[in-house]
């Protein structure tokens, strides 16, 4: 079985921005430890043959054709919205001037 | 005397359709119930109240003007807080939806009404779905009615919780690696988790969607079926949804079990287990074989890696899913009057519980360059092993039993700080959820303590009806299930 991966503050922190998540510092430490024992405890799934088992492209769910339906009424889609204004979403400006 | 809310959900429609208990008392002993029993036990997150009367006015009307009524006429179900209902609020146990209100009505709900039951409430559940506890719900826990310093297991506690307490006949769950099962033998009750597809999953809020089921909580296998039958079958609205032969519904249970095969998988029937959970099913076993069963000893080698390769699909799939909460369209909004991504950063960060953190950092994590391949490539090949061991061991067998958890209900708080200590609750359940499989859990006895014990039935895919008529057959032999938790 190939070696665990070297789960650091950098690599926790870097999987942070990617979803989108903030850790403060003292949280960290707690996320660190916890993800390195469930990633170790997982590991034993390398042990399995590569070549057995079903195909890892498979698409686990079916998806129906892609045919547009009736969309919901504006104002629903819009109901549960922190912001919106002239009938769209209003988030944090995006581009100066 | 028999008070309302120990009845069946199967003998409340029955006297309702009959006209002897009106539809309006049967609700009102559910909501007198709730504020009686439930503080002490917060299986309940809200609960409609005058609403609910107002829907069981209108079954009452309908009977007084000679409509027929349905199969669930009058009955009041909670529903997990993860199934939504127009135009009223869902939180998925999450800060995040605290003030989500849906567009629309899951369609197992709509089916539910349709044959007559009455929404009650929503039950209480851990965030997401992610946690074999109920601790983690952003509403706060809920307690065991058998011992309150115990968890009522997870992630569909509250349900678990109203029907063992008598709060409601029936309670809707979800099931993604065995969140109505786990809590269903930990409360004593029955759960059943219905093959992948049978019921929609429309209207149920998102956690990995290749293993997410509708499922039922009941105080007999009769009322389960009559939630089969009522919401069982294709929905356009659910790609996933299937449709299959219709169920019987309340199928006739077996008078005994002269030429089943049942299969006892060695790997979900003895590592691991507390020793009163292994003591109890074995006594179980034997009281199958006084039965007649043909007890088969079979193996399902794979489930050695059932736990990891569960997590590793439900993180990945949760870390996707979970991307739409960004504070744009709906959920909780913080950081405003920064950038959009700050924005979406501190809503995320605020609205998310820690347990949700570190599944969607994990499922980040296992689908990332470099590890997709050894992580969630590997589950999928293992998710596939299974499967086919599965397949060998029913070419030898008609169901699977093991017990469905391996321990009793835990105290508070013992387990919340170690998530693999958590993750190991579900080391029985996950199995079927992996193959899509219906699965069923019973009671079968209960430990020194008074704490309840569960017994799983595994089926074939589709084969919910065989489940219910084994489990009758069970129930019908013993007396585990009529035992009821201290007032």
């Amino acid at each position: 079985m190939t070696a665990e991966p070297d789960l650091d503050r950098a690599l926790v922190q870097h999987l942070a921005d990617l979803a989108r998540l903030h850790l403060p510092a003292e949280r960290l430490a707690t996320v660190l430890q916890n993800a390195r024992r469930i990633v170790a405890a997982f590991g034993a799934l390398g042990d399995l043959p590569l070549e057995s088992g079903g195909d890892p492209d498979l698409q686990p769910v079916r998806l129906r054709t892609d045919t547009a339906e009736p969309p919901l009424p504006l104002d629903q889609v819009l109901a549960n919205a922190p912001r919106t204004a002239g009938g769209m979403f209003v988030v944090p400006r995006v581009v100066d001037g | 005397m028999t008070e309302l809310w120990q009845l069946s959900a199967a003998g409340l429609a029955d006297q309702v359709r009959r006209g002897s208990v009106s539809a309006r008392d049967v609700v009102r002993a559910s909501l007198d119930r709730i504020e009686r029993v439930d503080p002490a036990l917060h299986a309940f997150v809200d609960h409609r109240g005058e609403r609910a009367l107002a829907d069981a006015d209108a079954i009452d009307g309908a009977r007084a003007r000679g409509e027929p009524l349905g199969p669930l006429a009058g009955v009041p179900i909670g529903w997990k807080d993860n199934l939504v209902v127009a135009g009223e609020r869902t939180s998925a146990g999450s800060r995040m939806l605290a003030d989500y209100r849906s567009p629309f009505t899951a369609t197992a709900l709509q089916r539910l009404q349709a044959a007559g039951a009455v929404l009650l409430g929503r039950t209480n559940m851990d965030e997401f779905g992610m946690g074999s506890s109920t601790e983690t719900s952003a509403h706060g826990p809920t307690r065991n009615p058998w011992h309150r310093d115990c968890v009522p297991g997870g992630s569909s506690g509250g349900s678990a919780a109203a029907v063992a307490a008598g709060l409601c006949p029936l309670a809707v769950g979800s099931d993604t690696g065995g969140s109505v099962r786990q809590p269903a033998a930990l409360c004593g009750v029955f759960g059943l988790k219905p093959t992948y597809g049978r019921v929609s999953r429309y209207g149920l809020i998102a956690y990995a969607s290749s293993l997410d089921c509708v499922g039922v909580l009941g105080r007999s296998v009769d009322d389960l079926a009559l939630w089969l039958a009522a919401t069982a079958g294709v929905d356009p609205a659910d790609p996933t949804s299937v449709a299959a032969a219709p169920t019987t519904g309340a199928a006739a249970p077996a008078a005994d079990l002269r030429g089943v095969r049942i299969g006892v998988p060695w790997q979900l029937n003895g590592p691991g287990l507390d020793d009163e959970v292994l003591a109890t099913v074995q006594t179980a076993l034997a009281t199958l074989r006084e039965l007649g069963a043909e007890l088969v000893e079979c193996s399902l080698p794979s489930v050695a890696h059932a736990v990891p390769t569960y997590y590793l699909l439900a993180m990945a799939e949760a870390a996707s899913n979970l991307a739409r909460y960004d504070g744009v369209r709906y959920g909780a909004r913080r950081g405003e009057g920064t950038s959009c991504d700050a924005m979406t950063t501190a809503s995320r960060s605020r609205g998310f519980g820690d347990e949700v953190q570190l599944r969607i950092l994990l499922g980040t994590f296992a689908l990332s360059v470099g590890y997709q391949d050894r992580y969630y490539g590997q589950a999928i090949r293992a998710r596939e092993l299974l499967r086919s061991d599965f397949a060998r061991a029913f070419a030898a067998c008609d169901l699977l039993v093991s017990p469905t958890s391996p321990v009793p209900a835990f105290p508070l708080g013992s387990r919340i700080d170690d998530p693999l200590a958590m993750y190991l609750c579900d080391a029985l359940t996950v199995p079927a959820s992996l193959a899509g499989l219906p699965a069923l859990s019973q009671p079968c006895g209960y430990t020194a303590a008074g704490l309840p014990i569960g017994l799983q039935w595994t089926a074939p895919a589709f084969g919910e009806d065989r489940l219910l008529q084994v489990a009758g057959a069970f129930a019908a032999a013993t007396d585990h299930h009529s035992r009821r938790p201290p007032a």
